[in-house]
């Protein structure tokens, strides 16, 4: 029962558990069971926190046996869920994917979104693999090994936060949280088939977890449906002065919008280097959802590529001086995959970013005079479906690309201006495998774009089957 | 930049900065320094006006607030 309850989606879970049909002990054993059978193929863990997760699930039983009201109201009552390794997990040292991290102290206490999970009833099982410091769209993590995508675990996962989208593509959880700078949520979703939201720059603090790039840093979860994505989000928002980036706005809970669907809503599908830079599955993807959409007008953002410039320059520059003092003293110790890349961020003239940052504010003016007139807007998430690990080169309609940088060439551009973004999975267009679609909303309406993905999943046009993995 | 300009930005602010290049690094650097001088190519072929603010802007802080 708990078995099968675990591959449900986080609100059924919660449900069975408020009613009683099973405990929340039995289900966090079943995650820890799937997480057991599963993560040899899948390498989504690199530490499951088993006696934490049951200790929490006895804690959520008792209170029930007792009837507890509040308890019982829990909206994410005794749903198991994960993290990318750089959240803070009470006890456990955040290594951001790294080995350089290794041996430093624990943290003393979750992170603020870790404290709301719990909150609402959720169950951690555990810390997840991902890109070292976030900087890779593969999560081919040299000291931990790649994370393989469970749809074919000859092919990537997509990253950085690669870990937190298999394993929720997996059914080891239905619910994980991940973090997005250039498309660190909507890369993995993609490539893993999933449900992923970066909410709007500034809507979550982002205190309590190891920074990238602090001027393009978001936090958000990963789900299996739109509406358990929207029970995470709205158990996660609220500021928290901590964040200098954090903006106070109140609570605006997504899940009780999404049965409005498209009503009202205005929606477009972005063209021009968007339609340009995306393979023959990503058009596909992209058509399909705008034909379930009834057709869609075809709008353009101006100088895309130099946005997605701008992102690259400042997070190349920003990553690296984060990381200067090691990079000096122990290069050797860092992730062949980037180091290179972080060295030479570090040489970058501050004269580069300054104009970077300021083309980053035209940009989103640009954007903002757009979103005057459509309320939605469509994109593809990834050029190309998942490459196979060890891949250097994808091909985009005959051109190539280097593989690690490229898979962020249509998330960047979005994330360099905060604009809320769903991801979602559509599948058939590939022989095999999903890829995502990004459903681009305003600032701050998150909503809409949740809405979209839930309207276009009720209608079958996008949806996160979990892999066959045993 | 030309390949031989990468490699002298590189080396001189590399001394700068007391950030020492292995060899074995550096072709890796150079490599990256390059997509970053055509990243930069496009960032600094949009033309703005000493109008237009960057996109960061600092918020005082209260004597009131926690912070940290």
């Amino acid at each position: 029962m708990s078995e099968a309850l675990l591959l449900q989606n986080a609100g059924s879970i919660a449900a069975a558990v408020r009613a009683g049909e099973v405990s929340a002990e039995a289900v966090a054993q079943a995650s820890l069971a799937r997480i057991e059978a599963t993560d040899g193929t899948v390498n989504a863990f690199t530490e499951v926190t088993a006696t934490r997760a049951l200790a929490t699930a006895r804690s959520l039983d008792a209170r029930i046996a007792a009837g507890d009201a509040g308890t019982l109201a829990l909206p994410l009552l005794g749903v198991p869920y994960a993290v990318k390794n750089l959240f803070d997990i009470e006890g456990l040292t955040t290594l951001a994917g790294s080995r350089i991290e290794r041996g430093k102290p624990p943290a003393k206490a979750d992170g603020p979104l870790l404290k709301r999970l719990e909150a609402a009833g959720a169950v951690l099982v555990g810390a997840q693999n991902m890109d070292e410091y976030a900087y890779g769209f593969t999560t081919e993590n040299s000291h931990e090994g790649p994370t393989r995508n469970p749809h074919d675990p000859a092919r990537v996962a997509g990253g950085s936060s690669g870990g937190s989208a298999a394993s929720v593509a997996a059914g080891q959880v239905p619910l994980a949280l991940g973090s997005d700078t250039n498309g660190s949520i909507r890369v993995p979703s993609s490539l893993c088939g999933i449900f992923g939201l970066k909410p709007t720059y500034g809507r979550l603090p982002r205190n309590g977890s190891y920074p990238f790039v602090a001027s393009l840093d978001h936090l958000g979860p990963f789900a299996r449906s739109a509406q358990d994505l929207a029970l995470a989000y709205d158990a996660i928002q609220g500021h928290d002065a901590a964040d200098p980036a954090c903006v106070r706005r109140p609570l605006e809970p997504a899940a009780p919008l999404l049965s409005l669907g498209r009503r009202g809503l205005r929606v477009a599908q972005l063209t021009g280097y968007f339609h340009d830079m995306a393979g023959r599955e990503a058009r596909a993807a992209v058509a399909r959802v705008a034909e379930a959409l009834g057709g869609l007008p075809k709008v353009e953002l101006p100088e895309v590529a130099r946005a997605r410039a701008a992102a690259f320059l400042i997070s190349n520059a920003e990553g690296a001086a984060l990381h200067l003092e090691d990079l000096r003293r122990r290069p050797q110790d860092f992730e062949p995959l980037s180091r290179d890349r972080f060295l030479a961020g570090a040489l970058i003239p501050a004269a580069w970013v300054i104009q970077a940052q300021k083309l980053r504010r035209w940009f989103a003016l640009r954007a903002a005079e757009l979103l005057r007139e459509v309320d939605v807007l469509i994109a593809p998430a990834t050029p190309v479906a998942a490459p196979d690990i060890g891949s250097e080169w994808i091909d985009i309609n005959g051109q190539r690309f280097a593989a690690r940088p490229s898979l962020g060439l249509l998330t960047q551009p979005i994330s360099c201006i905060g604009l809320p973004v769903c991801a979602a999975p559509v599948w058939g267009v590939h022989p095999s495998m999903p890829i995502g679609v990004q459903i681009i909303a305003a600032p701050w309406r998150e909503d809409h774009a949740l809405r979209i993905a839930h309207a276009l999943e009720q209608a079958g046009v996008v949806q996160a089957p979990i892999a066959r993995l045993v | 930049m030309n390949p031989e300009q990468i490699a002298a930005h590189v080396d001189a602010l590399a001394a700068t900065l007391a950030l020492p290049l292995a060899p074995e690094h550096r072709p890796g650097v150079l490599r990256y320094f390059a997509l970053a001088d055509e990243m930069a190519a496009l960032v600094n072929g949009l033309s703005l006006s000493v109008h237009d603010e960057p996109a960061e802007a600092f918020v005082p802080i209260a004597a009131s607030e926690r912070h940290e």
